[in-house]
């Protein structure tokens, strides 16, 4: 067996004891061996093996809680969009109001594209969510509506309902005081003593319960629009009521009880010029005191 | 029948066992190959949790080169191909009894002389051979350890040998 064959079992510790004296016989062997010696100095670091893996074993405790940590988070994060959902979902639900102070007109989009000129003081309320299936609103005080064609629209107020299909009308609701005016298409009005049928031009007129009967009239919509108030045979009550709305005042009379009629209009933006168009035709004179305006027989 | 039973490593036993038949070659391996700078053993426990990690997706079989590669790629990321040096640690002499200075003197100079001529060798042969002679592992298991035949291993070694004698010679 030759000398490189011999060194190469060596280093592959595979001399059997017959090739071991022969190796050992090699002049190369005392140098071999210094060299073999010299070599365990450089023997890699010792590593306890039980506090490694003990270290293996933590590192991966701490990577199974980060898991759980996100899905705290997570579970966090789907609370708040719950909640946060459920209020929209419910605060979607209720019901819009939109009310007007004295003096103050409000214009509303319907969500089918109907539109409502809301007059002073008065109160509208709907339901955006389910105004698909039913288009029903409650309004208290004066309204002219501009309804976009559709199922039926219904509008409720505390002395009845009014019905329609896709139409212009006006609707003044004051305490006793009823009034539906239609100015296209057909409007059903069913109060609590009458049912009718309104045309263009026609008015439904209520007064403390009792139906009065009206002229046809010839306009396209109510006077109010245009920042006026119109009246034929209103008692004149309702006429300072009106007044009293539009101008934010309060009207004060004591020497006649206010139930002759009135024929006339006011205007809304001029309260001087307001007060001669319904003081003059029943000859009355007025005082104005900050907010309280009196009102005298001559 | 029951080899789809080992067939992940997910099991802390199955694990274990693994850990306590391949870290102390994967340390062993990292520190001939990349000297201690750049700690060899946290490479090594990273490489475990590593392969914890990924434990569903490794075969039993394939977690010794999941961990070497592992390791060996941790290892790079950090290396700035700096050389390696590895430091020759002061043994005491077996027989302590009758030293003089002069022997002393010359084991100094031979060591110096080993660890020029250790950082002389390629990376491949270093470690071949460092585990050869160091660890006393035997040329098959090299092989196993890095993938490579046993032929291979051979020549590494056996080259590494014939290189440092003749630089020690040299110095």
């Amino acid at each position: 067996m030759n000398k490189e064959d011999l060194i190469q079992k060596w280093l592959d510790h595979n001399l059997n004891p017959r090739e071991l004296e022969a190796f050992k016989q090699l002049k190369d062997y005392p140098n071999l061996i210094k060299l073999d010696q010299g070599l365990i100095g450089f023997k890699a670091d010792t590593i306890n093996e039980d506090d490694a893996f003990k270290n293996v074993l933590k590192s991966i405790d701490s990577l199974k809680k980060k898991p759980n940590k996100l899905f705290a988070t997570l579970s966090k994060i789907a609370a708040i969009l719950v909640i946060a959902f459920g209020i929209y979902f419910y605060t979607s639900t209720l019901d819009t109001t939109t009310y007007t102070i004295a003096s103050q007109q409000k214009s509303i989009v319907l969500p089918d594209a109907s539109q409502v000129q809301l007059n002073a003081v008065s109160t509208i309320t709907f339901n955006k969510s389910n105004w698909k299936s039913s288009r029903n609103l409650v309004l208290h005080g004066e309204a002219y509506f501009k309804v976009a064609k559709g199922k039926k629209f219904d509008v409720k107020t505390n002395l009845g309902t009014v019905t329609v299909l896709g139409t212009q009308f006006n609707i003044k609701q004051r305490n006793d005081y009823f009034e539906v005016t239609c100015y296209e298409g057909k409007v059903a009005v069913n109060s609590k003593t009458k049912q009718i049928i309104l045309l263009p031009g026609d008015t439904f007129l209520i007064i403390d319960g009792n139906y009065i009967a009206t002229e046809k009239e010839n306009v396209s919509h109510p006077s109010w629009l245009i920042n006026k108030s119109t009246f034929r045979s209103i008692p004149f009550r309702e006429v300072i009521a009106e007044f009293e709305r539009q101008y934010n005042v309060s009207v004060e009379f004591s020497d006649f009880d206010g139930s002759q009629n009135f024929t006339g209009d006011f205007i809304h933006n001029d309260i001087e010029t307001a007060l001669k168009s319904i003081t003059l035709p029943l000859q009355l004179k007025y005082s104005k005191t900050d907010n309280i305006i009196r009102l005298k027989r001559e | 029948m029951s080899k789809p039973l080992k067939d992940h490593i997910c099991e802390e036993q199955l694990f274990s066992s693994i850990f306590r038949t391949h870290s102390k070659n994967l340390h062993d391996f990292l520190y001939y190959k990349f000297g201690s700078q750049l700690n060899p053993q946290d490479k090594m426990q990273e490489a475990f949790v590593k392969l914890w990690e990924n434990c569903a997706k490794i075969p039993q079989n394939k977690a010794k080169s999941f961990l070497f590669t592992t390791a060996n790629n941790l290892m790079l990321n950090e290396y700035a191909h700096q050389k390696v040096v590895l430091r020759h640690r002061m043994i005491q002499p077996k027989h302590t009894t009758n030293i003089n200075p002069e022997f002393i003197l010359e084991e100094k100079e031979y060591k110096a002389k080993l660890e020029k001529a250790i950082a002389g060798l390629t990376e491949a042969q270093r470690v071949a051979f460092l585990m050869n002679r160091v660890e006393g592992k035997r040329f098959k298991e090299i092989a196993q350890l890095l993938d490579i035949s046993t032929k291979a291993v051979e020549k590494r070694i056996y080259g590494a040998l014939k290189k440092l004698r003749q630089d020690i010679d040299e110095l």
